[in-house]
This record gives C-alpha cells, sequence and structure tokens, in this order.
C-alpha cells in the first residue's frame, strides 16, 4: 500500500499534537509495511524520518512508477521523470476518468468552490490564526496549489489527508487523480473554537469532510459531533483512538461527580472466557474493607444471569451496577469515569480493552493469561484465578492515588507506542476499505 | 604523605514476604526463606572470602594496611540468625586493631531526613551493637547510601561525632578536589569527600569490557592514585563491600586485584593506608565545604530520588513515619522493632520507577516484580502495624 499523505507539521517543529500524531502513526504505518510519501508545508532537515518520504510541496522528485508485469506482479522500479502536469493517469480509461469525477463532485462541492473560501475567506476572527500562525489562508493556497502539481509525479494508493489545512490540497489531488481520499480529523473548528468557529474553515472541513471517501476520526466523541455537524453518514467514519486524557474526556462528557465512590470497571463481554466471576468474587473481599466502592460490569454475554445471581447470593448487589452492552461514545465515558479496570480474563490471545482504558487515564490490572500483560509493564499483573490478589490490587489502586499517579504516568511512553500500532492497523483497514470503494 | 582510606559498607535488609491481607496474618511478616539464603550466599561468595583476604593482607602489611567498614545492625543481626561465622570472621578483623567500624543508623534508614528523634535513637543502637560484637565505639560517622546536607551534618555534629564520610560530588565540591578533607560550615565537622572516580572504578566498571581501561590492573591503579602525589592529601575509597565476589564476581578477577593493591600502593614512597579516625588527627580541614542539597552516593544525579522521587515512594514515607511518635511511645520493644526494620531504606529503593523507564530494563536488586508490588507490599505491611499492633480498626471507609 502506497500512502500520500499530507501534514501540516512535523517533529520537532511542532505547536500542536498533530505533528506528533502523524509522527507516531507513520512510524507504526511503516511497521504495517505501508509506504508512506508524507508532504508538509516546510521541513528543516532535522526531521526523524527515516521510516517514510518526507517532502515539501516544492521538492523535486525522482518519482517511483508502477510497472505491471505479467498480471499481478508489481515491480517498483525508481525512474527518473519529468511529467507533464496532467490529470490523466496512463491506466485509465477517458470513461473512468470521467466516471470517477462525476462521483466526487456529485459527493462533494466543487474543489473551486473550497478555493474560493480560501481566496476570500477571513480568519480574523478565528482562534486558528492563533493556534498555527501567519496567513494561514494563503499558506493553505499555496500548499494546495504546490501539492497537487507535486502529487501529478507521485505513485500512490490513496490520499490520507490531516485536519482542514490540508483538505483543499487534498481535494484537489483527488479530483486530479482519481485516487480515494481518506481525510483524518484530529480536533474540528467547534473544538478549538468553540462559539466563535470560522465559518469559512467549518466549511472547509465540511467539504473535506464530505469529499472523502472514508473518514477517521479520533475519538466517538468526535465522531458523533462531524455526523450532526456535516451530516455525513456514520458508517463513512471510522474511530482510531489518538489517546484521550481523562481530564479532555471528563470536560467533554461534563462529567460530574454525582457519586464520589471509585468505580472499579468490567468492560468486556460476559462470558466464561473473560473470566467475570473472579471480579465479582474479589469485589466481595473488597467491600470486606472498605464499602466506599462502586463495581460496575458493562457488558453482555452467556454468563451476565450467572453473575448477577452470583451478586445477589454474595449480598452485596447494592454495590454493583450493570449497565449493560456498551460502545462508542458510552465505552469511553465508563473508561473515563472509572478508578481502576479489571480484566481476568481466563485467556486471551491479545486484549484491547487495558489499552483503550489507559489512554483514558485509567490503570488497569489484567490477568497474566493475557497477551497484552507481556506487552504491559506497567499495569497490575494477576492470575485470573488468584482471587485474594485481584481483591488487593482492587483495594490498593482505591487507596492510593501515588500508586495510580506512577503508573499512568510512567506507561504514558510504554501505552504511546502500543497504542500507535493499534491505530496503524485500523488506519491500514480504511485504506483498504477506501481503496476498494 | 598521601593516604589511601578505604571503606566498605555491608548492609542487608530484612526483606518482606509476599503479604497476603485477606488470609491470616502470620506474626512475622519478614520472609525467613529469603533473607537467610541471601545472607548465605553473599557471604559465600563476599563475606567469608574477602574477609579471609583482608585478614591475611593485615598480616602481611604488619598493620600498614588497614581499612574501615560500616555494618548496619540489621546486617550483624542478620548474620547472629543466619550466618554466626560471618559475623566472627569481622570479630577476628576487629581484634587486628586495624579496622575501623563507622557509626550508622541499626535499620539503615531514610530517618535523618524526617525524624531527629528517631535518627538519634536508630544511632545510638548501632552504636551499642558495634560496642557489644567488635569492641569499638564508633567515632566517625557515616549515614545510609552515604545521605548528607548541612542540616545532617548539624545532627551529626550536635550528636558528638567530629567527622562524617560524605560523597564528592561534582556540584558541591564545584571544581575543588575531593582529595582533602573539609569542614561543615558552621560546625566543628570534618568531612570526608568519597572520590567517586576512582572508587567507581573498582566498584561499578572492573569488569566492564565496554570500559576503555578494562581490564583493570592493580599496578594500572596505583599509577592513577600516584599521580595525585603533591597535590591530594587523602583518596577516599568508599564502596560496598558485596563489590567483592557479589557485585564483580570472583572469576573477574577482583580477589587478586585486592589482594595486590595494597603492595603496588605501598611501593611508591609515602603513600600509606590510613583510617578514617586516623585521617581526622593528622590532617588539617582545608576549608568550609556546604551541602546546600541532599546528596547521596546513588546514580548519577547524586540524589535521593532512588528512595523518595517518585509518589509512592513519597506516600510510603509520610505514612510509616506518621507511626513513629505512637509506636514509640508504648512499651512494646518487638512491635517497635517491627516497625524499624520497615524504615530500612531497601524498602523505598524498591518501588523506584527510575529504571522501569519504557525500552529500560535494568536489573537491580529487588525481591519484586516491580516497584507496583514492591509498593503494594510495603503498604499493607504498614496496614498490619497498624492494625495487630496500634490495635486500629481495619481501615474501614463506610460509605
Amino acid at each position: 500500500m502506497n500512502v500520500l499523505m499530507l501534514g501540516w507539521e512535523y517533529p520537532p517543529h511542532i505547536s500542536g499534537g498533530l505533528g506528533t500524531a502523524c509522527e507516531g502513526l507513520t512510524r507504526a504505518l511503516a511497521g504495517e509495511g505501508v509506504n508512506v510519501t508524507f508532504i508538509v508545508p516546510r521541513a528543516f532537515g532535522d526531521e526523524e524520518a527515516g521510516h517514510m518520504r518526507l517532502l515539501t510541496p516544492d521538492s523535486v522528485v525522482a518519482t517511483t512508477r508502477r510497472v505491471e508485469q505479467s498480471g499481478e506482479r508489481h515491480v517498483r522500479e525508481p525512474v527518473e521523470v519529468i511529467e507533464v502536469n496532467s490529470v490523466l493517469r496512463p491506466y485509465q480509461t477517458p470513461e473512468q476518468y470521467l466516471q470517477s469525477r462525476s462521483e466526487f463532485t456529485q459527493r462533494s462541492e466543487p474543489v473551486s468552490h473550497v478555493m474560493e473560501v480560501l481566496e476570500h475567506g477571513s480568519v480574523a476572527a478565528s482562534q486558528a490564526v492563533a493556534h498555527y500562525g501567519g496567513d494561514l489562508f494563503s499558506e493553505v493556497r499555496r500548499f494546495a496549489a504546490l501539492t497537487s502539481g507535486l502529487a501529478q509525479r507521485l505513485d500512490f494508493d490513496v490520499i490520507h489527508a490531516h485536519d482542514w489545512m490540508t483538505y483543499p490540497a487534498a481535494l484537489q489531488i483527488r479530483n486530479a487523480t482519481g485516487r480515494p481520499l481518506v481525510v483524518h480529523v484530529h480536533s474540528l473548528e467547534f473544538d478549538r473554537s468553540g462559539e466563535h468557529v470560522n465559518p469559512d474553515i467549518h466549511r472547509i472541513e465540511g467539504a473535506g469532510i464530505r469529499g472523502a471517501d472514508r473518514v477517521i476520526a479520533v475519538s466517538h466523541y468526535t465522531k458523533g459531533v462531524i455526523v450532526r455537524q456535516h451530516g455525513v453518514d456514520p458508517d463513512k467514519i471510522k474511530v482510531v483512538h489518538n489517546g484521550v486524557t481523562r481530564a479532555e474526556a471528563a470536560q467533554r462528557y461534563h462529567l460530574h461527580a454525582d457519586d464520589d465512590r471509585p468505580i472499579v470497571l468490567f468492560l468486556g463481554r460476559i462470558t466464561y472466557q473473560k473470566g467475570p466471576e473472579f471480579f465479582v468474587r474479589a469485589a466481595a473481599k473488597v467491600l470486606t474493607r472498605t464499602k466506599n466502592v462502586r463495581f460496575v460490569m458493562a457488558g453482555s454475554g452467556d454468563m451476565l444471569e450467572h453473575v448477577k445471581h452470583m451478586v445477589r447470593e454474595l449480598k452485596v448487589e447494592q454495590w454493583f451496577e450493570f449497565p449493560g452492552f456498551v460502545r462508542g461514545a458510552e465505552l469511553e465515558k465508563w473508561f473515563s469515569l472509572a478508578e481502576c479496570f479489571v480484566m481476568p480474563s481466563r485467556s486471551e490471545p491479545f486484549g484491547i480493552t487495558p489499552l483503550e482504558a489507559l489512554a483514558c487515564d485509567t490503570p488497569v490490572i489484567v490477568s497474566r493469561q493475557s497477551g497484552v500483560s507481556e506487552v504491559l509493564r506497567h499495569a497490575l499483573k494477576t492470575d485470573y484465578w488468584d482471587v485474594d490478589r485481584i481483591a488487593q490490587l482492587m483495594l490498593a489502586v482505591i487507596r492510593h492515588d501515588s500508586l495510580c499517579a506512577d503508573m499512568l504516568e510512567m506507561s504514558s511512553r510504554e501505552l504511546l507506542r502500543l497504542h500507535w500500532r493499534a491505530a496503524a492497523e485500523k488506519t491500514s483497514q480504511v485504506y483498504q476499505q477506501a481503496v476498494a470503494g | 604523605m598521601p593516604s589511601v582510606c578505604f571503606y566498605f559498607q555491608v548492609h542487608q535488609p530484612y526483606r518482606l514476604r509476599k503479604l497476603q491481607p485477606f488470609a491470616e496474618s502470620a506474626s512475622d511478616p519478614f520472609c525467613r526463606e529469603s533473607n537467610a539464603g541471601v545472607m548465605w550466599k553473599v557471604a559465600a561468595k563476599c563475606y567469608l572470602p574477602a574477609n579471609q583476604r583482608l585478614l591475611e593482607l593485615i598480616h602481611r602489611y604488619g598493620g600498614r594496611f588497614r581499612v574501615a567498614f560500616s555494618l548496619s545492625g540489621v546486617a550483624i543481626q542478620q548474620m547472629e540468625e543466619y550466618a554466626t561465622e560471618v559475623l566472627d570472621s569481622f570479630k577476628r578483623l576487629a581484634d587486628t586493631g586495624c579496622v575501623e567500624f563507622l557509626a550508622e543508623t541499626y535499620y539503615h534508614s531514610l530517618s535523618s531526613l524526617r525524624d531527629p528523634v528517631e535518627f538519634r535513637a536508630q544511632v545510638a543502637l548501632h552504636t551499642d551493637a558495634i560496642q557489644r560484637h567488635f569492641g569499638q565505639t564508633p567515632r566517625v560517622f557515616r549515614n545510609t547510601e552515604l545521605i548528607y546536607d548541612d542540616r545532617i551534618g548539624e545532627l551529626v555534629s550536635d550528636m558528638g561525632y567530629r567527622a562524617v564520610l560524605a560523597e564528592g560530588a561534582d556540584d558541591v565540591l564545584a571544581g575543588r578536589s575531593p582529595n582533602f578533607l573539609y569542614r561543615h560550615p558552621a560546625r566543628e565537622l570534618t568531612i570526608l569527600a568519597k572520590n567517586y572516580r576512582l572508587s567507581d572504578d573498582i566498584a561499578f566498571r572492573f569488569s566492564d569490557r565496554g570500559w576503555k581501561e578494562h581490564p583493570l590492573t592493580t599496578s594500572k591503579f596505583a599509577r592513577w592514585l600516584h599521580a595525585h602525589s603533591g597535590s591530594a592529601e587523602l583518596i577516599n575509597l568508599f564502596m560496598d563491600y558485596e563489590t567483592f565476589g557479589e557485585h564483580q564476581w570472583e572469576d573477574s578477577g577482583i580477589f587478586q586485584f585486592l589482594d595486590a593493591l595494597p603492595h603496588d600502593v605501598l611501593s611508591a614512597r609515602d603513600w600509606r593506608f590510613q583510617l578514617p579516625s586516623e585521617v581526622v588527627r593528622d590532617l588539617p580541614a582545608r576549608e568550609a565545604l556546604s551541602y546546600g542539597r541532599t546528596t547521596s552516593w546513588a546514580d548519577q544525579e547524586r540524589d535521593i530520588t532512588a528512595w523518595l522521587g517518585n509518589r509512592m515512594q513519597q506516600e510510603a514515607f509520610h505514612a510509616l513515619h506518621e507511626l513513629g511518635p505512637r509506636l514509640r511511645e508504648r512499651n512494646n520493644p518487638a512491635a517497635l522493632a517491627l516497625w524499624r526494620k520497615l524504615s530500612t531504606s531497601d524498602h523505598f529503593y524498591y518501588m523506584c520507577t527510575k529504571w522501569f523507564a519504557d525500552g529500560d530494563v535494568h536489573a537491580y536488586f529487588s525481591p519484586y516484580e516491580g516497584p507496583y508490588d514492591a509498593f503494594i507490599n510495603y503498604m499493607n505491611a504498614l496496614d498490619d502495624v497498624r492494625e495487630r499492633i496500634l490495635g486500629d480498626l481495619p481501615a474501614q471507609e463506610n460509605a
């Protein structure tokens, strides 16, 4: 898979989290075998981008051209080419070209409209100016004009554009090449500026999102905002977490403590494999030491009734809640609310949920019988059958803020690496879908 | 007449068992098997062969070779419990008259940083133990892990000590040489500053094949020492005794090094070995040296973050010391001794997250899977003290 990625900044020259996210994602994508050509407005030569090709819009490139050989096999060979600026591709028939062109225009506003916004739009009131600096619209315009020229000389299967500044360029390239476009929404004008939304930026954002073949949103929250504000089909949007901090999530969901009791969370299918009964038995032990706690078991499954029965038998139902199967925003909310997440699985090939919990700044207790326990060093580990130990760990997390704070601080770096691996995997799937149409 | 001043630290903590707060609690929270096991292992690899070697050297050089030790009280106590032959071999060294024993806290604790009452009590206990076993009264003080600052200097001076050992940290010396005696800025207290480069050449780099000076021969090391002739009054070589045979394995040649070093040092005219109290008696303290920050001999930073650097360590340290006054006012020596064993610095060291950073796996001496387990187990031990000894109700927070 060859990806043409458009970004606005790259470490170490960054003003916000976008550049860092791009680095994390592209490194992990390289690990997945994805070839990334990354275009940023400016490069300084000290970027560590050995895992991909980093270009600026005015780069002179020796491009690679795909040579068809005996059916399926593709051979890449570097060829120095000087191409005429053209939207035509050698392996596209006029009919295909017209068709892709018309599909594009049906779905989105004409690119010229977007460029018009750039030409005449006002950025004075926008927070974005303060955020990114400079004469932003003319920068965006310059980037779009030069990048679309450069793209003609590059070979790629899919376009991946990060945030609205790159959308005009991306839309032009999509228009010119017929390659599918994935736009990646890290933040929205609505998030950045609240009530003082710049209508022009909002419009460019909308054009990019509607004009894209696929959309990646960094959280379920962001996905929800996109659907509401830009009226796109939720099925077109895939959530790939960049990692939300607990504080951010709490702000988003306006979480207030209606109940001060710390929550110990089980989240997943309530089935034999996930070991829910060990959670219940450990909870009952914890309750012999403190009553100031809530146990939430989110999920459904064939053991749910059995588990509820156990809770009644142990006479601890007043400390238990069963919100049922949760997903999306609801899932993020529980992770963010919880004091600690417990995964007492009997057997788990990997187990991504502890990573999601950690991304919400929630410490985790995981069974040693899970793959994820092998890669997480800043987590509390237990054998799933060791109910005393599970209870001891739950109690420790509830009682000692210092333990949680140190674990989370130490896990952040480790998590970033693991997290991007998962993000790259999901992003690869989005590419496949985009290319498949 | 430059002196080489050797001081070796001997210490073993009482390690905790894996405590089971939901099971019947046993009366002894410490793990007899692992503590005895470590003592036997280190005795066989280090204490016994190294003591034997030192004894021979002292006899061979007729008193011209001499060394100082600091044995923590808990190390002595475990020798009594598990390996009396080790204690006997230290007594034989004491009997030569060429070995000085330094003062420290019995429990190798961090109490100097927090609780002067406890600090003085633990030093007194240690002095008793040294008098009882070795017939000496320590006159020079060294604090746990060489932890020192001006305030600790005042504490030590107020207790009647004339000299203290400290790290020769670069920022404290600020361009001055560690190879002279210094004094406390406000007290009659002489400071012996460790020459960490030469000390660490033996303690840390001796068997490092990546080190450009490897292998380190005695003639090379003696040459480095002698190069200071005329520009140094003493070279303070301070290190863990476990350097010999435990940190640097026998097959690295560390014992041969120890065996041959006195000859090569004494081969240069005027060079001699002296004990800390002799150095203090014979040499002038040239100028005041202020330790404005708390130093130790640990890590690159030479600070106390290995014990009190993260939030867990601070919470645990606070929780420990909260119990101190309550335990001291009860007339229950066994309970007080148990609590004091929990004051040993190693418990806090096990909670350190400095070496546990991503992709940076350092082997370090810990009986735990990691710092989080160390913290949880330690806090369980304190809970146990609170509930069983002080009779507090089990921490029961009702909604």
